[in-house]
C-alpha cells in the first residue's frame, strides 16, 4: 500500500471544501476520524499490556501460623492466621481449611469440616485471614486451600499439627515488658504453657481462647485492643476464663477505662509497702521491705490479701470466671529479686479448676422422635386441614359429576369431559398448593436452651438444635456471637454426606452450611454465654429457706417451680422487674404436695406437667430427663421457669423457616444442710 | 373400536348402566383413608423421617395393589357379570373373529386401568406434594402402575377365556396368581416383586442384579423382562381359549 502526498492533498482539500459547504457535521466527522486514528494506535499497546498482565497471572503463597505462636492446646480451639500472598494478576477465591473432626456418636468415625472465607487478593499484595478452628485429628494434616477460577491461582498447603500441639491449656502473657523472668518456670511447665504475646496477637474470636487458661496482663495498655477482641476477651472471661492482671508503677495504665474495665478495683496511684508473703514449707515467714504497690480501693472483689491497709490480692468474679488482680510490681527491684517469686506467682497461676457441671441436658434422635410427632410440632409442617377438605370437595365432585348426568342425560362424552376438566384442576391446583403454597415451611428451625445462673447476672446457654426440612435444600444457620460450641449430634448414617462447611468473617460471625434433603433433620448441640440479670438468692436459715428473686432482664419467666427434696412449690409468673422475696419451708408442711420422698433425697420432676405438649417433651425428655433421676445430686433445691419469648440462638435469614423457640431458666441451689449430707 | 359390539357392550355395563361404579368407589374410598390416616402415623425410623416423607410410598404401593386386583377382577368380569354376554355369543352366534373380541377385551382393559389412574390421581399427586416427590419420579410411578395393572389384568381375560363356564374356578385362580405372585417373587427374588420395585425406585436404592448362569442380570432387566414375559403368557393364553371357544 503507497501512499501520494499529492493524494492526500487532494483528498484533503476535497474534504475541506466539502466541509466548507457543510461545516458543522464534516468537522464533526473529521474529529471522529482522527479519534479513531489515535484509537487504532493505541490498540496494540493496550492489546501488549493486557498480554503481558494474562501471562502473569495470580500466583499465590500461603503461610500459615498455627495457634499462639505456634503452640495450641490439644483438643480445643485454636487461632488459625492465614497469610495469602499474591504475586501476580487480582484473583478472587475462596479459601478452605479442611480439619478433620470425630463423631462421638458413632465410635470415633472422622468426619471432614471445612472452615471457609471468600477472599479478594489484590495484584502484588498480601492479605492475612484469621479463622478458628477445632480438628479431633491432629494425625491427619490440615488442609488449607485457596481456589479460584483461573487454574494458576490455586493454591494448597498441608499442616502437620502434631508439632504444635500443647496437652494443657495455655497462659497468655500481655506485657510491654519482659516479665517472663519470674515466670519462666510456667513457660514450658507440664501442666501449663506460658506464651508471651503483643496484643495485636489476641484472638477476635472467643472460640479460639477456649485453650487458654489464663490471661496475665502487665503494665499493658489495652486501648490497642480493637473492639472484637474486647468482646472475645470478655466472653472467654465469663465463660470460665482467669485474667490475672499484675500492678505495676505505671498506676495510670490502670485508671485507663480500656483496663479499669476488669479490674475488681479502682487504682489510685503507687507506694511502697512492706509485704509479707505466706510462709513457705520451711514454716519461715519473710517480710520484703519497699515493694512497689499500687494503692487501691477494692470495688467488686474479695480482698484476700492485704498489706500496710493495701489490697494486695484482691479477687473477683465474672460470670464462670475469675479475675484476680495482684498489686505488687513484680518486674522491679525489690521483689523481682526475690527469689520466692517465681514459686508464689505459680499459687497465683493455678490450673483452674471448674465446679461441677450441672447435669447436661438429653439431645438425640430419641428426644427428637417425641418432639416431631407431638401434635403441636406436627401441625406446623403437615396440612392435615386442607388435605382433609381437598379430599373432601375431590370425592364429593367424582360423585356428583356422574349423577348429574345420568339425574340430567347428559352424553357419556360430556360426563367424561366434566371428570377430565375436574380432575385436571383438583390435580394441578392441588399440586401447586401443597407443593410450594399454603403455611407448609421449608423448614422447621427449633432451639431449645437452658440457661444455667452463673451468678452476677451471666448464664450459661446449652442450645439444643433441631433443624428438620421439609425441601431439598442448603440451609446457612448464622450463628450468634458469643457461641463457643456447636457439636452435631445424631447417629444417623447418611448418603453421600457433603463435607459441612462453616463460614467465618472477619468480626467473629460464623454461619454454619448444611444442605439436607427433604424430610431430613441434623440436631446440634451449642454452648454459649449470655446476660442474663435475673438475680436469685438462697439461704437456709434453719428449717426454711430464703429466696430472693430480683428479675432485672427484659424477659418474662412463667410457670415457675421451686423444687426441694420431698416438695415443691408453684411460683408462677416472675415478670420483668418483679423484685420480691419468701420463705420456704425445708420440711414437710400438711396440705403441702407431697412427692413421696424423704427430704434427703433428690428433687422429683416427674409429676409436673405444662399445658404445651412441646414443652412437655422437652422438660422430661430433654431438660430432666425421666431415667437421669439418679444424677440429681441429694441435697439441692432447683428453681426452674420457662423464659417468655427467649431470643433465638441460631437465625436462618428465610421467610420460609419457622422458628420455635423455647427456654428455660434453671438454678441448682445446694440447700448445705448438715443433717442432709 | 367404537363400532366393536364387544367394546360396546363393556361401556353400556359399566358406564351407562353403572355397574361399574362400584370398581371406581372402592378404589377411592380405601386409597383417601389409607393416605389421610398415613399422615397421622408420624414415626421417626433410624433412617428416615416415616411420616409425611413416606406418604407418596403408601399411596402409591396401596394403588398398586389395589390397581393390580381390581383390573384382575374387572378382566375377569366379576362386576355385573350376568349383564355381560357370553363368548359362545360373539364369537359363534354373531360370528365376530376371535381378534376382534381380544381386541375389544383389551382395550376395555387398558380403559379401566387408565381411568383407575385418572380418578386417583389427584390424590396421588397430592401426596407426591406433600412428601416433595420429584415430579418424575411421580410421572413414572404412574407409567409404571399402567404397566403392571396392564400385565396382570391379562390373566383375568385369560381366565374368563379359558375357563368361562366356571366362575368360582376363575375367581380362585386370579386370586391365587394374584396373591402366590406376590408372595412367591418377594420370597425367591425380591427384585421380581412389583411393590419391592416400586419401593426401591422412590427410595432411590439399587436393587441387588440376578447372578443366573455365572453372569450378574441387572435387577431393572429382569424385573421388566420377568414382567413383558408374563404379560405376554397371559395374552398368549387368552389368544388361545378365544380361538378355541371360536373353534368349539
Amino acid at each position: 500500500m503507497s501512499f501520494s502526498a499529492a493524494r492526500a492533498a487532494l483528498t484533503y482539500s476535497a474534504l475541506a471544501h466539502f466541509s466548507a459547504r457543510f461545516p458543522p457535521y464534516n468537522r464533526r466527522y473529521l474529529q471522529s476520524c482522527r479519534t479513531a486514528r489515535c484509537i487504532a494506535a493505541a490498540l496494540p499497546m493496550v492489546c501488549f499490556i493486557g498480554l503481558w498482565f494474562a501471562a502473569a497471572d495470580a500466583a499465590i503463597d500461603i503461610e500459615p501460623r498455627v495457634g499462639f505462636r505456634g503452640v495450641f492446646q490439644l483438643g480445643r480451639p485454636f487461632p488459625l492466621e492465614i497469610e495469602l500472598r499474591n504475586s501476580g494478576r487480582p484473583a478472587e477465591g475462596v479459601l478452605d481449611v479442611q480439619v478433620w473432626k470425630r463423631d462421638t456418636t458413632r465410635g470415633g468415625a472422622p468426619f471432614a469440616v471445612n472452615y471457609r472465607r471468600e477472599v479478594f487478593l489484590q495484584a502484588q499484595a498480601r492479605k492475612t485471614v484469621q479463622l478458628t478452628v477445632d480438628p479431633d485429628f491432629i494425625s491427619r494434616p490440615l488442609a488449607i486451600t485457596f481456589s479460584s477460577s483461573s487454574p494458576a491461582a490455586r493454591a494448597m498447603k498441608e499442616v502437620d499439627l502434631r508439632r504444635h500441639f500443647a496437652p494443657a491449656p495455655l497462659l497468655l502473657l500481655l506485657s510491654e515488658n519482659n516479665l517472663l523472668a519470674p515466670l519462666a518456670s510456667l513457660a514450658a511447665a507440664p501442666q501449663s504453657r506460658l506464651i508471651a504475646i503483643s496484643p495485636g496477637e489476641l484472638a477476635a474470636d472467643p472460640r479460639a481462647l477456649l485453650g487458654v487458661s489464663h490471661v496475665i496482663l502487665y503494665d499493658q495498655s489495652m486501648r490497642d485492643l480493637s473492639r472484637a477482641q474486647l468482646t472475645a476477651l470478655d466472653i472467654w472471661l465469663t465463660a470460665g476464663g482467669k485474667m490475672v492482671i499484675i500492678g505495676s508503677l505505671n498506676f495510670a495504665l490502670y485508671q485507663d477505662p480500656s483496663l479499669s474495665r476488669y479490674l475488681p478495683v479502682r487504682v489510685t496511684g503507687t507506694r511502697r509497702i512492706t509485704f509479707r508473703p505466706h510462709p513457705g514449707e520451711d514454716g519461715r515467714s519473710v517480710a520484703l521491705a519497699g515493694v512497689l504497690a499500687q494503692e487501691a480501693k477494692v470495688l467488686n472483689g474479695k480482698a484476700l490479701t492485704e498489706a500496710d491497709g493495701i489490697p494486695v490480692l484482691v479477687e473477683a468474679s465474672r460470670g464462670r470466671g475469675r479475675i484476680v488482680y495482684f498489686a505488687l510490681d513484680i518486674g522491679r527491684p525489690p521483689l523481682s529479686q526475690w527469689d520466692g517469686l517465681a514459686k508464689y506467682m505459680k499459687t497465683l497461676l493455678m490450673p483452674v479448676v471448674f465446679e461441677e457441671v450441672s447435669p447436661r441436658s438429653e439431645w438425640n434422635d430419641a428426644v427428637f422422635a417425641q418432639l416431631v410427632a407431638s401434635p403441636t410440632f406436627i401441625s406446623t409442617y403437615l396440612p392435615f386441614g386442607s388435605l382433609f377438605f381437598a379430599m373432601l370437595i375431590y370425592l364429593t365432585g367424582v360423585a356428583i359429576i356422574p349423577w348429574l348426568g345420568h339425574q340430567r342425560k347428559w352424553a357419556l362424552r360430556t360426563i367424561v369431559i366434566g371428570l377430565l376438566l375436574f380432575i385436571t384442576v383438583g390435580t394441578v391446583g392441588g399440586y401447586l398448593h401443597f407443593n410450594r403454597g399454603g403455611s407448609i415451611p421449608d423448614a422447621l428451625l427449633m432451639s431449645s436452651t437452658v440457661l444455667e445462673s452463673s451468678g452476677d447476672g451471666y448464664v450459661e446457654a446449652q442450645a439444643n438444635l433441631a433443624l428438620f426440612s421439609t425441601q431439598a435444600r442448603p440451609y446457612d444457620l448464622r450463628l450468634e456471637r458469643g457461641w463457643m460450641e456447636l457439636t452435631p449430634v445424631s447417629n444417623r448414617v447418611r448418603e453421600n454426606q457433603e463435607p459441612a462447611v462453616i463460614r467465618q468473617d472477619g468480626g467473629g460471625a460464623s454461619r454454619y452450611h448444611l444442605p439436607l434433603r427433604e424430610w431430613d433433620y441434623q440436631l446440634f448441640r451449642m454452648r454459649l454465654m449470655d446476660r442474663f440479670p435475673l438475680h436469685l438468692e438462697f439461704e437456709a436459715r434453719g428449717d426454711t429457706l430464703s429466696m430472693k428473686v430480683n428479675n432485672q432482664s427484659n424477659k418474662d419467666l412463667f410457670d415457675c417451680w421451686l423444687l426441694m427434696p420431698g416438695q415443691r412449690f408453684d411460683l408462677g409468673q416472675i415478670a420483668r422487674g418483679a423484685r420480691w422475696s419468701r420463705n420456704f419451708p425445708l420440711t414437710l408442711a400438711t396440705g403441702q404436695v407431697e412427692t413421696g420422698m424423704t427430704r434427703a433425697e433428690s428433687v422429683n420432676f416427674r409429676d409436673l406437667g405444662f399445658a404445651d405438649k412441646t414443652r412437655d417433651i422437652l422438660f422430661h425428655s430433654s431438660f430432666f430427663p425421666r431415667d437421669g433421676v439418679a444424677r440429681w445430686p441429694s441435697g439441692v433445691a432447683v428453681f426452674f421457669g420457662w423464659v417468655k419469648q427467649p431470643e433465638p440462638r441460631v437465625r436462618i435469614d428465610d421467610p420460609r423457616i419457622e422458628n420455635q423457640d423455647y427456654a428455660l431458666f434453671r438454678a441448682i441451689v445446694p440447700l448445705m444442710q448438715g443433717e442432709d449430707e | 373400536m367404537s363400532k366393536n359390539p364387544v367394546w360396546r357392550e363393556s361401556i353400556v355395563v359399566f358406564f351407562v348402566e353403572g355397574h361399574g361404579y362400584q370398581v371406581y368407589f372402592y378404589l377411592l374410598a380405601i386409597l383417601a383413608p389409607v393416605q389421610f390416616l398415613s399422615l397421622y402415623v408420624p414415626s421417626l425410623d433410624a433412617q428416615r423421617w416415616s411420616g409425611s416423607a413416606s406418604l407418596f410410598k403408601v399411596c402409591a404401593i396401596t394403588l398398586l395393589l389395589l390397581v393390580v386386583y381390581f383390573s384382575l377382577r374387572v378382566a375377569n368380569q366379576e362386576f355385573a357379570s350376568w349383564r355381560f354376554k357370553p363368548l359362545k355369543h360373539w364369537l359363534r352366534e354373531q360370528g365376530h373373529g376371535a381378534a376382534l373380541v381380544g381386541q375389544a377385551q383389551l382395550a376395555f382393559l387398558a380403559a379401566h386401568v387408565a381411568l383407575s389412574l385418572l380418578l386417583c390421581a389427584p390424590l396421588l399427586v397430592w401426596a407426591g406434594a406433600i412428601s416433595r416427590t420429584p415430579l418424575e419420579r411421580v410421572g413414572a410411578t404412574f407409567l409404571l402402575l399402567l404397566f403392571y395393572g396392564m400385565i396382570y389384568g391379562v390373566w383375568g381375560l385369560a381366565a374368563l377365556a379359558l375357563w368361562e363356564r366356571r366362575t368360582e374356578n376363575r375367581q380362585v385362580f386370579i386370586r391365587c396368581l394374584f396373591v402366590g405372585l406376590v408372595i412367591l417373587s418377594a420370597l425367591f427374588y425380591l427384585p421380581i416383586n412389583p411393590v419391592a420395585f416400586l419401593l426401591a425406585y422412590l427410595g432411590r436404592q439399587e436393587l441387588s442384579p440376578l447372578a443366573l448362569f455365572g453372569l450378574g442380570w441387572p435387577a431393572p432387566w429382569v424385573h421388566f423382562t420377568f414382567h413383558l414375559l408374563f404379560g405376554s403368557a397371559g395374552y398368549a393364553l387368552h389368544r388361545s381359549g378365544l380361538r378355541r371357544e371360536a373353534r368349539l
